[in-house]
Formats: structure tokens, C-alpha cells, sequence
């Protein structure tokens, strides 16, 4: 028998309770439920379609540790992202202010440097108070359509963090129950949404008041130390599955590199990304050392914000892979706790103040992409070929002198997976960090002058593999007025890798007036580009590599492939060594076989492939060995 | 009027007899025949009359809820269909909504691009479009590019086709050639016009819904027509109807045209019977809770009212499936559940399930692992010889050795203890799922009653209103017949609707009066085209709406009569009062946009009258059978209590029963707890009321 003995929650003095399971289970719906409908209020009430069509927005109760009590499931950019900027803005508000959170306050808040995940991901943050005491805050995010950046909607080329966005750095715009009205007005003159802006802000403090409500109700209902409590051993539980997880995998270093485009302005100077990955005992190590110097744009990644957000992502996806488990596993504090994450300050993933940081979403799904790579051959069954690890984010806007504001219309392009063990790679749809819903076409033209002309999965094959990579889109809009157009893309340079003699995808690209006498091809970062009414942008998302070898795909998914018009008779006869009667549309078995076989003779397949012989360094496994020139730390 | 109602669940078919003129009411169920439903439904009806002595042909309406439209698209079992579509927009259903189901599973399924309702080969495109806001012709319809695209997908061997074309609900007319090109071509193959089938914004769920209609709609028209030919090839005369999603039932011939408005045919059912047990046990604010073996449905009804559902909520599986339905939600928690201690060490239940094969240890048929109803069993609340009337004789021995070796051991608890742990827990995914529903809301539950049906409904109702503070629990008389019970209370319903994209300040109320007249003369000849009388048809108006510039509408009333500026404002008052009442707050000065409009036509049906139970005094030892040990938790400690069980069939009105005691009838066994009391109404509904701490 243990002897009883006083153990406290965390940073207080409030005894921890042992909980019976039934109330644990009782209280850990209720956390997520509670989490999911801080999420919804805010959705469902929103005006920008970036918030209420592409849900990017994130919410959650934490502790005044910044420990996450629970989460709304939105867009995985926002996992675990809340608590960042709950410490950020206690720092400024208690550390470096001396100043106090009351009662009533709300605070605004999305300094990057201060635990945002980048500017114009707004929070908002409502303490809770139990008996005079704080006990947790009710807080969430979203991404407003303009921060007053130097370009509409989203920013590139900016020279620090100034010119990025208005920083709100732990702003209350309500002080114990009273509104800031200057402030507030202050807030809307400099941004060139203001009404949109007004009322997601608007909608984000009803949600947060929602949470504060419904958790103040559960308190009144079980008890402080009862609700503290149970958040302790969900935290813990979180943390175990995670860690047995990974205790499955063997000890070792696995190190990968790949390069994003450039910086969006330096153009032709790739950025390297370095990423060894550690796995000893029930921990992983994510090492970025090695990775490209901060670029003088605002192509960084925030660190507490951002990359760490990030990596506690991709460290959830691999190792605890929401399709293999039956159980609902909540997303807490818990779930950071069995990583390491290193990023030496001064590169793109942990910046020095005040480099600008708005532009991060391409680095950190390349780090994402990089990390399953380079466990790809420990755990084959489990992750897939390279993914478009991109991101085509883009604004058009244009100015209305009527209105003396802007429209802006946020787009999160598409991208795709690559093939998976025992399953061809996810098509046109989020990659990694981010999963955004689009737009309706017809809620796009209707609202913006804007009409989109095509937008369908591309028109080259996919990469073939036993199991194929998944395919970009295609999207071309058309401008009905002047305007302007920001994209942050990348991976218009590196095709997503191939692997176990898959092939590679293809790269991404955009065209100014596709087939028309002043065509030309963009980078894939714009900066506020001035567009003339009648300019069409085509953008195109990268195709993902294929899984292993395509001698050995199922002959009759090849003749499916061709049917649908994911292959043609060439591509059948050439890389996946299927004979295909183009006339009766049957696939010739005898012809094939004999094919095969000759192929396999020789030793290699009969496609281009490049697979784990790329041109990028390939992850070798070796069991605590450092390879490949991962440094070592 | 003579009527029938037909509900085939998974297991059983479950049917009522209705007479009119006698007030005679008769129950049947017979087990389903999943291979061809209609073999069941004629099994049972013809038991049917039998047993009341009527024959056939005297019967004037059948009404029949189905869930063949859910289990085609549920098992991919529809046509092989194909689309015709806008040039430029090929893959808008594979593309979906581009949001993987998961955000955390790389080896997740899409399920609408590993089972595309449409394959890409039968997606064939031509050029055309439409743009907003008028749905002026931006590139005419070529002809001859739509004859060689149908005849393309004749030569293919696709039976069904899908024409979905962008803003086609601002101008069907580009859909129409296409139909028409079809009816030359190739008039054997079903067609479903995205502008007939869902006039309204967003592509994807349109297009998905219109592919989905296709995808089912020759293998509905054939199962609805055959069961229409077997009735009246055995003296049947009277009308065939459907129970719809959105909570009304329709005529062979408009389902067969819409049949993807069947998805829902069942739980809405359900619903609808909740409204009517709701009504004789003179109830008006409950919550209906129908428990079956692998699932748990949840109805709220406010003021006997049900919710329509969201629209972006309405999906069946993983698709996209726009159209009415009734706010029904689902949960995986039921009887057959399964309770384990995952790889974290937590103790969980459900939501996968042992199912009827092979079932709950204590079936005997080779289940191992310890469910909902094992624990009951070894609690003592069910009669191992009393299961569904005796048929099936279930052994406490092997459920104790279930929960011995899966739960017990491993928590360190007694058995008894771990089967309270089951319940609790079975029982707290309930609560959250009826929290969810009402209480979070802004529904205040203390003023609300639990109706308990299904199966195990009974069994759990008074331990979840406990839990939900709810004052009481209503058992009906028949609580295992809920869904056939709603086919008899429901009226002819059809749904039009238009998009409007209005906003309220500056709305073309003429246009507006005009799109209402229209709808409400559509709505009208299909009440014309069903028989039903004059006095019996009416029109209810509603519109979508939201503030300029968000995402989602909510639905709300509109005033009948002339469509004029007050209508107007009318809808914008109700609007605001909606938005506060859903999020607890309005914005007075913000524009309000009417999204869609949207007219219900409504055939009224005479309301089911229930004959009234024997009445009796206070003491219900009339209906003693016997006592019971059962294992109750009261005060935090656990007890065996010596409890009466009485027999549901033989309690008169008036009867009052004292907890702990047990009721058991055929389908359901009704557990009332130490210090609740159970009342028999009139209707021998069995009213619990809840001791108050």
C-alpha cells in the first residue's frame, strides 16, 4: 500500500484528486466537447470565408502553465497552438509589464515572437476565474482576411516584423468588462478589412465567452480540484499512448534533407532543409540543425508558434495514426511531451527578432514531409512516399473606392500524399499542417470579382508506384477588376519524392495568362502583384511520389488507371509493364507477364525512377548511428 | 380509413394496423429478409391481416420506411452512373470539400475517392456556363457536343446519369438540353438534373447529392415498384407512400424521382413517433432516446417540435448529401457493445459492437468479449428467459466469465462493480450525446422528459435522466415499435426550394413574391397529383438565412399570405431572434442575407387515436411476477436489493409502482430505481418520476 501523500496540480497549491474512471471518462467528453463548440460558435458565426469556409482557426482551455486542457479539432496548423500564445502574452502582460489579468479582461494578442503561429492568426483569450482565483483561460485563434500588412492579405517580401502586420502584443480590449473603444478603433483603421475583421473578432469573443461559461459550469458541477484533476490524467494519458507508440520503433538516428525554392526574392537560391530524427526509448528527437539561415523576407517560421506546432503535428501522425486507433485520444499537453525539438536560433525555423515571419507554411510542411521520410524505411507500413509538402496560399484583393476597403478572397491550394502501403496516395486534398476546407466556386464568384475557370485534378499521370502518388489540381481564376494577387507556394523546383523504386511526383507551378501572347511564369512566391481585369492566374500543386515498384501494381488497377485517365497505354506498357489492348481495353496477361519479367531481368524498372537514388540524400536507417551528415549534437 | 405502417429495421420488421372507424390499433413484427426487404413487408402484412381479419383490399394507404436508399449507398451497391458536367470542373466530387475526414492518420481512407459515386471515366464534360447573379449564359450549350457525350456514356453501359452544371440553380436551362438530348438518345437511362434535384449553392454537395440520386435511383425505382406490384397483385388498392428524411412520407412517384430524400427514411421515423408517444403521455418538451443493439438515436423535441438538420450536417456514411432531414442524431451505443480496457489503460465502451452475430457472451453463439447486455444480465436487470418474449434464452455464466476476465481482473473490481463501471459508462456516452443536442443548445433539460424506446431504451432511461437531471421518463406502450408507430402519425410532406441570395434591406420583394407563388404552385399540384382533399392541403413557407457575409444559414419561419416588405421584416426579426437563441448573440445592425427559400407542401393525415388501457387502482400486484435480486448503486455503495417485477401487459391505468422494481414486456425491459415511482397513465403509457436529491 502507497501512502497517501499530498500531490498538487501543477503551479498550485490544489490538491490532486484520485478520480474514479467512470468520471474520468464523464470529464474527458466533456472536455472535448466543449473545445469542438468553441470551434463551431466560431465557424458558424464568422464572416471571412478563411475562417467559416476553411475553418483555419483553433481553440482550446489552458492552464496559466500554458498547459492545453483540450482542443478544438480545426486545421491542424492550430494543434497545440493555443498554449504559445497564452504564454506569450502572460509574459508581456506579467513578466515584463509587472501588470495583472483581471476579471473581464479579453486580450488580443498575435505577436509572433510572443508564441503566435504568425500575425494574422488573431487570438483571442478570456481568463477564467473560480472563487477570485485564476484557474484556466479560454482562448483561441483565427486567421483574419488582413493585418495590415505592406501587401492585402498575406505578406512575403517584408523587411521585419513591422512591416508584416499591426502586432497586437497583449493588447485587453476589454478591461474588466469595459470595451477599449479607442483601441478598438485604433484596431479597424489600419487594417484594409475592417468590417470583416470587426465582426470575426466579434464572433472569436463569443466563443471564448462560450468556453469560459461551459467550463466555469463543469467546475460548479464536479468541483476545482476534481476538474484540474481529471485534465492532469488526460494530459498523462495522452502522453502515454504517444510514447508507447514510439517505444515500437527501432532506437535510431534517421536523417533527410530537401530544399525549399527560395526565399521570395533572392530567386535561384534554394533554402535547404535539414531534419534528423532521433528515436531512444519512448522519445523522438527533432534536430534542424543544418537548416537554411533566416532569410531577410518573411520566410520564417516562428519558433514556439509555429515550428514547434508543427512538429508536435507530424509526431502525432506517425506515431499515433488517428486510423489505427479505435479510441478517441484527445489532443493536450500530453502530446508534446515525448519530443525534443531543436532549431538553432538565427535559421528559418527559429528566427531572431525582429526578422518578419508571416511566411511559414512551406518550411514547416517540407520539415513535416522530411521527418516521414526519414523514417519511411523503419516504418513502411505506416507512412507514405514523399507529399506535395507544399502550401499555395493566396490572396486576391483589389480595392473597392466606394467602400474605402478591400476585398480580400484567402485560398488554400491543394495538395497530395503520396502512395501509401497497400493504398494509392490522397488526391487534391490538404497537405499535412494544413486542413482547410475550399471555397464553393459558387460562393467565390458570387462574393469577389472573380471567376474561376477551371479547377480539376491535373492533367499529368500520377507517379507510379506499386501504389501511386496522389495528384495535384489545377486552378485557374480569372480577375473581373484590377487588382492584386500574394501567393506563398513553393516547390516549383523539387518534385515530391518516389520511394522502394516508386516514382517521383511532379513539381507545382503558376502561369500568368496561360496560353495567351504575354503568358509567364511566376515563382512561387508573389508579392502583391499588380493584375489588370481579365488576367487569369493558373496554379498548379505538385503531384506526390509513388510507393514502391510499379512491376508489382495489380495489372487491373493499371487498366483502371488508364480508364480514368491517370495513365495512358505508354505509361502502362513503360513503367508499370502492363500490356493493354487498346482496342478491346483488356489487359493482355501473357504480354504482360513476359514484360515483367524482362523488366525485372534487367535489373531495373523500366520507368524513369529515381525513388531513394534522387537527387536528394536519401534516409538510411542505421540503429544510433548519425548518417549522412546530420550534425550531431 | 384502414392504414398500414411498415418500418424494416436491420433485424425486424416491424408493422402496425390502424382502423379508423373501429379504433382499433394491432401491432406484428416479423424478422427482416435483408436479401429483398419486400419479401418481409408482405410476410408481415399479410400476418397482418390475418390476424385483424381484414382483408387487402380494404386498406387505403400503406406507409413504408426503408433504408434501402441508406444501404445502397452505405455497401456502393448503386449503378454504375455517369455525369455530364461543366467544362474545366471534371473532378468537383472527388475533390470534395479538399478536407482530409482525419487530421492526424496518413493511412486514412477518403472514401469519396476510394468509392466514387461517379467514376472519372463516366465524368465526361462539355462547354458551357452560367454566371451569378442572374445565371446569365456566359458560353451557350452546344448540342452536339451533348449528343456525342450522351451517346458516349450509353456506349459505356452507365444505366443512370448526373448533369451538374455550375450555378445551374440560377438557370436550369443548359440541364434541361441535356435531359432533353437523354430522352432522344437514351431514354432507358435514369437522369437526375442537379437543378431538379437541389437547386441550390455550394457544387460539391450539390453535384454529390445529384450523383447520389443517380447512383440509387434505378435499383429504389425497382425495389419501390416491385413492393407496389406485389401489393396490388394481391388486391392492394390503396397508395403506396414513403417515409422521407425531412419527416413526411411521399408518393411512389416522387420518390422514385428524388429518392436520395430516403436516406433517412428510418430514424426519421423514429422521430416522428417520439412526437406522437410525446403527445399521448400529454408531454410537450422530451427527448427521445431509441436504444438499439449497435446504436443509440437522440431526438429533441421543443415544444413536440423536431429540428431539421443542418444542411452542411447532412451526410449519409461520407457523403455529401444536401436535403432536408430531420435532426435525428446517431451514437454507437447500444446493447450489443463491447466494453474493454485499451492499450492506455482506460476503460471504455463501445462504439464497436458485438452486433446479433455473434452477440453478447451470454447469447451463447461464440462472443467472448462482455457487452451492455452482459452487464445488465449479471446486474440482474434483464430475465435471461424473458429475452424478446423467451425466444432467446440468455446464460448470466458466461457473462460473468466475460466481465471476470476482460474488465474485473484487470481494474482490480469485483464483477458487479465493473458491470456498474459498463453501464456508467455506456450510459455517460448518452448523456454527452443528449447534452450536446439540447442543454448546449440553450434547451434547459430540467423541463424535459426522457422518452425511452427500443429495445434497451428502458433498461438505461432512468439511470441517464438521473445523471441529466431530468425530472422524468415516459415508457410507451410499445416501445420497440417506434418507427412503425411514426409512419402512422405523419403527413404528406414535399420540400421546394429556390436560392435567393437577397439581402432583407434592399430584397426585390417582387421577385421574392413570385419565387414563393411558384414554389407554393409546385407544391400544390403535387398535392393535387396525390388525391389528397382540399381541406386536407396546406403550404409552409421558410428561409435559409444569415448575415451578410457568413458562411452558414439557419433556418427560420415565414409568414403566410402576401409576400410584401412586413414578410420581409418578418424574416429578418426571426432571424436575429434564431441567431441569438443558436449563439447567444444577434447583430441588430448587420444586413441579413435570405440565402434560400423554401416551401413545404403538406397533405394532412388524420391523427392516430390509441385506445385507452383498463383501468385499475394504485396497486399494481395484479402484474407481480416475482422478486429479483438486482445490484443497485445508491449512496455511492454497492447493493443487492430484492426487487418486484411486474408484467408490462398486465398494469391498468392508474397503477402505481414503488422502485426498486423491474417491468418487463416482449421487447424491453423498464428498470425503475430505488426511490422513483412509476405511474400508468391513461394511455398505459409508465410514467417514472425520479427521486429528487
Amino acid at each position: 500500500m502507497k501512502k497517501d501523500q499530498k500531490v498538487c496540480i501543477r503551479g498550485t497549491d490544489i490538491p490532486r484528486v484520485k478520480i474514479d474512471p467512470v468520471t474520468l471518462q464523464v470529464l474527458g467528453g466533456a472536455f472535448k466537447t466543449l473545445a469542438q463548440e468553441m470551434g463551431l460558435v466560431l465557424y458558424r458565426m464568422s464572416y471571412s470565408s478563411i475562417i467559416r469556409e476553411s475553418e483555419d482557426l483553433g481553440a482550446g482551455i489552458v492552464d496559466p502553465l500554458g498547459r492545453q486542457i483540450c482542443e478544438s479539432e480545426s486545421t491542424p496548423m492550430h494543434t497545440g497552438s493555443v498554449p504559445a500564445y497564452v504564454r506569450g502574452f502572460q509574459r508581456r502582460i506579467i513578466e515584463e509589464l509587472g501588470s495583472t489579468i483581471e476579471e473581464g479582461d479579453v486580450i488580443l494578442h498575435n505577436h509572433p515572437y510572443y508564441g503566435a503561429t504568425h500575425s494574422p492568426d488573431v487570438h483571442i483569450a478570456v481568463p477564467i476565474f473560480h472563487k477570485g482565483r485564476l484557474v484556466a483561460y479560454s482562448a483561441l485563434q483565427a486567421h483574419v482576411l488582413d493585418i495590415g500588412a505592406h501587401t492585402p492579405g498575406l505578406c512575403i517580401d517584408a523587411i521585419d516584423v513591422w512591416a508584416e502586420a499591426r502586432l497586437y502584443r497583449g493588447l485587453k480590449i476589454y478591461e474588466k468588462g469595459k470595451k477599449n473603444q479607442q483601441l478598438w478603433r485604433h484596431i479597424l483603421d489600419n487594417v484594409r478589412t475592417p468590417s470583416m475583421n470587426e465582426s470575426d473578432i466579434e464572433a472569436m469573443i463569443t466563443a471564448a465567452q462560450f468556453g469560459r461559461k461551459r467550463f466555469l459550469e463543469l467546475i460548479d458541477e464536479y468541483g476545482l480540484e476534481v476538474i484540474l484533476s481529471a485534465a492532469e490524467e488526460w494530459m498523462d494519458y495522452a502522453e502515454r499512448m504517444l510514447r508507447a507508440q514510439i517505444a515500437k520503433v527501432p532506437d535510431g538516428t534517421y536523417y533527410v534533407e530537401s530544399w525549399l525554392d527560395d526565399d521570395g526574392k533572392n530567386w535561384g537560391q534554394p533554402l535547404k532543409v535539414a531534419v534528423t530524427t532521433t528515436i531512444s526509448g519512448d522519445s523522438v528527437t527533432i534536430d534542424l540543425t543544418g537548416s537554411a539561415t533566416e532569410s531577410p523576407t518573411a520566410y520564417n517560421s516562428p519558433f514556439e508558434g509555429c515550428t514547434r506546432t508543427a512538429a508536435n503535428y507530424i509526431v502525432r501522425t506517425v506515431f499515433l495514426d488517428e486510423a489505427s486507433h479505435a479510441e478517441y485520444i484527445p489532443q493536450n499537453d500530453g502530446m508534446t511531451r515525448a519530443l525534443n525539438l531543436i532549431a538553432p536560433e538565427g535559421t528559418i525555423f527559429n528566427p531572431k527578432f525582429p526578422r518578419a515571419c508571416f511566411t511559414r507554411f512551406p518550411q514547416i510542411n517540407l520539415m513535416s514531409d522530411c521527418v516521414m521520410r526519414s523514417l519511411v524505411h523503419v516504418m513502411p507500413e505506416r507512412l507514405c512516399a514523399g507529399t506535395s509538402a507544399h502550401i499555395h496560399f493566396v490572396s486576391y484583393s483589389g480595392y473597392i473606392p466606394e467602400e474605402q476597403q478591400y476585398w480580400v478572397y484567402l485560398e488554400v491550394n491543394e495538395g497530395s500524399y503520396g502512395g501509401r502501403w497497400g493504398k494509392d496516395g490522397m488526391d487534391a486534398v490538404d497537405a499535412l499542417n494544413a486542413n482547410t476546407r475550399n471555397v464553393p466556386i459558387e460562393e467565390t464568384e458570387w462574393h469577389h470579382p472573380l471567376r474561376v475557370e477551371r479547377y480539376e485534378l491535373r492533367d499529368d499521370f500520377r507517379a507510379p508506384g506499386r501504389w501511386s502518388g496522389g495528384l495535384g489540381v489545377v486552378r485557374e481564376t480569372r480577375y473581373l477588376t484590377d487588382g492584386q494577387f500574394t501567393c506563398e507556394g513553393d516547390r516549383h523546383m523539387e518534385a515530391p519524392q518516389g520511394f522502394f523504386n516508386g516514382h517521383d511526383g511532379k513539381a507545382g507551378a503558376i502561369v500568368k495568362n496561360p496560353g495567351m501572347s504575354d503568358e509567364i511564369s511566376w515563382p512561387s512566391k508573389i508579392s502583391g502583384a499588380a493584375v489588370k481585369k481579365g488576367d487569369v492566374i493558373r496554379i498548379v500543386t505538385p503531384n506526390a511520389g509513388g510507393y514502391y515498384d510499379p512491376l508489382d501494381r495489380d495489372p487491373q488497377a493499371v487498366l483502371d488507371d488508364v480508364l480514368d485517365g491517370y495513365a495512358d497505354l505508354a505509361l502502362a506498357r513503360d513503367a508499370f509493364g502492363v500490356v493493354i489492348d487498346g482496342v478491346s481495353m483488356k489487359v493482355d496477361a501473357a504480354a504482360t507477364d513476359a514484360l515483367r519479367k524482362a523488366a525485372r531481368k534487367s535489373g531495373k524498372p523500366s520507368g524513369k525512377s529515381s525513388g531513394t537514388d534522387g537527387r536528394v540524400p536519401a534516409a538510411k536507417s542505421g540503429r544510433g548511428k548519425v548518417v549522412a551528415g546530420a550534425a550531431a549534437r | 380509413m384502414k392504414r398500414i405502417g411498415v418500418d424494416v429495421g436491420g433485424t425486424f420488421t416491424d408493422l402496425i394496423f390502424v382502423d379508423e372507424e373501429k379504433g382499433s390499433v394491432a401491432v406484428y413484427k416479423t424478422p427482416s429478409t435483408p436479401k429483398d426487404p419486400s419479401i418481409g413487408v408482405m410476410n408481415g402484412v399479410r400476418q397482418l391481416c390475418a390476424q385483424t381479419g381484414s382483408s387487402l383490399e380494404t386498406i387505403d394507404n400503406l406507409f413504408h420506411g426503408t433504408t434501402i436508399a441508406t444501404n445502397l449507398v452505405l455497401q456502393h451497391a448503386g449503378v454504375k452512373t455517369g455525369m455530364v458536367t461543366t467544362e474545366g470542373f471534371r473532378d468537383i466530387i472527388h475533390i470534395g470539400r479538399h478536407k482530409r475526414p482525419l487530421n492526424f492518420s496518413i493511412t486514412q481512407d477518403i472514401p469519396w475517392q476510394t468509392h466514387p459515386v461517379v467514376k472519372r471515366r463516366h465524368r465526361l464534360t462539355v462547354r458551357e456556363r452560367l454566371i451569378p447573379p442572374t445565371g446569365e449564359v456566359l458560353h451557350p450549350i452546344d448540342e452536339a457536343e451533348v449528343r456525342a457525350a450522351v451517346r458516349q456514356l450509353r456506349e459505356d453501359g452507365v444505366e443512370s446519369i448526373a448533369v451538374c452544371f455550375l450555378f445551374s440553380f440560377l438557370n436550369p436551362a443548359h440541364e434541361q438540353v441535356v435531359k432533353r438530348v437523354i430522352q432522344e438518345e437514351y431514354p432507358e437511362a435514369y437522369v437526375s438534373l442537379s437543378s431538379e434535384v437541389l437547386p441550390q449553392f455550394r457544387e460539391y454537395e450539390r453535384f454529390t447529392t445529384t450523383a447520389l440520386n443517380a447512383f440509387i435511383g434505378p435499383k429504389v425505382t425497382h425495389y419501390v415498384e416491385q413492393l407496389s406490384d406485389s401489393l396490388h397483385g394481391s388486391g392492394f388498392r390503396g397508395d403506396l407512400m414513403l417515409m422521407q428524411s425531412a419527416g413526411g412520407v411521399a408518393s411512389v412517384k416522387a420518390s422514385v424521382q428524388k429518392p436520395v430524400s430516403l436516406l433517412m427514411s428510418g430514424p426519421a421515423a423514429g422521430a416522428l413517433g417520439g412526437v406522437w408517444c410525446a403527445e399521448l403521455a400529454g408531454h410537450r418538451n422530451v427527448i427521445v432516446l431509441d436504444v438499439g443493439g449497435t446504436s443509440a438515436d437522440i431526438t429533441v423535441l421543443n415544444d413536440r417540435q423536431v429540428r431539421m438538420k443542418h444542411l452542411l450536417d447532412t451526410k449519409i456514411g461520407d457523403y455529401s448529401a444536401m436535403v432536408p432531414m430531420l435532426d435525428v442524431s446517431t451514437i454507437g451505443a447500444g446493447g450489443g457493445s463491447i466494453a474493454y480496457i485499451d492499450s492506455g489503460g482506460f476503460f471504455r465502451v463501445g462504439p464497436n459492437s458485438a452486433g446479433a452475430d455473434p452477440g453478447p457472451a451470454c447469447y451463447g453463439q461464440g462472443g467472448k468479449l462482455p457487452t451492455v447486455t452482459d452487464a445488465n444480465l449479471v446486474l440482474g436487470r434483464l430475465n435471461p428467459d424473458y429475452f424478446i418474449g423467451g425466444r432467446l434464452k440468455l446464460e448470466p455464466g458466461l457473462s460473468v466469465e466475460a466481465i471476470e476476465e476482460h474488465l474485473a481482473r484487470k481494474l482490480d473490481m469485483t464483477v458487479e462493480q465493473a458491470a456498474l463501471g459498463v453501464l456508467k459508462i455506456v450510459n455517460n456516452n448518452m448523456v454527452q450525446a443528449v447534452q450536446k443536442e439540447s442543454v448546449r443548445r440553450g434547451f434547459d433539460i430540467r423541463k424535459f422528459s426522457l422518452l425511452a424506446c427500443g429495445g434497451a431504451g428502458p433498461l438505461h432511461a432512468c439511470d441517464l435522466a438521473d445523471a441529466l437531471r431530468m425530472p422524468s421518463v415516459i415508457v410507451p406502450p410499445n416501445p420497440g415499435i417506434l418507427a412503425a408507430l411514426g409512419l402512422m402519425t405523419t403527413d404528406l410532406k414535399y420540400d421546394f426550394s429556390r436560392t435567393e441570395l437577397q439581402l432583407a434591406k434592399s430584397a426585390d420583394v417582387r421577385k421574392l413574391s413570385r419565387d414563393f407563388a411558384e414554389l407554393e404552385r409546385e407544391a400544390a399540384q403535387r398535392l393535387v397529383e396525390d388525391r389528397v382533399p382540399k381541406d386536407r392541403r396546406a403550404t409552409e413557407r421558410a428561409a435559409d438565412c444569415r448575415y451578410k457575409g457568413q458562411g452558414y444559414e439557419l433556418r427560420v419561419a415565414v409568414p403566410g399570405g402576401p409576400v410584401n416588405a412586413k414578410t420581409v421584416a418578418a424574416i429578418a426579426k426571426n432571424f436575429h431572434d434564431a441567431h441569438e437563441k443558436e449563439f447567444g448573440r444577434a447583430f441588430l445592425d448587420n444586413d441579413v442575407e435570405i440565402v434560400n427559400i423554401r416551401v413545404n407542401g403538406i397533405g394532412r393525415i388524420p391523427t392516430l387515436e390509441w385506445p385507452k388501457a383498463k383501468r385499475g387502482g394504485a396497486d399494481p400486484s395484479g402484474a407481480f411476477k416475482y422478486d429479483r435480486k438486482v445490484v443497485f448503486e445508491s449512496g455511492g455503495r454497492v447493493r443487492q436489493i430484492a426487487t418486484k417485477v411486474y408484467e408490462r401487459t398486465q398494469l391498468k391505468a392508474g397503477n402505481v409502482i414503488a422502485g426498486p422494481a423491474l417491468v418487463e414486456q416482449m421487447d424491453s425491459t423498464t428498470v425503475i430505481p430505488p426511490g422513483a415511482e412509476g405511474k400508468v397513465d391513461a394511455y398505459g403509457n409508465l410514467i417514472v418520476t425520479l427521486a429528487r436529491k
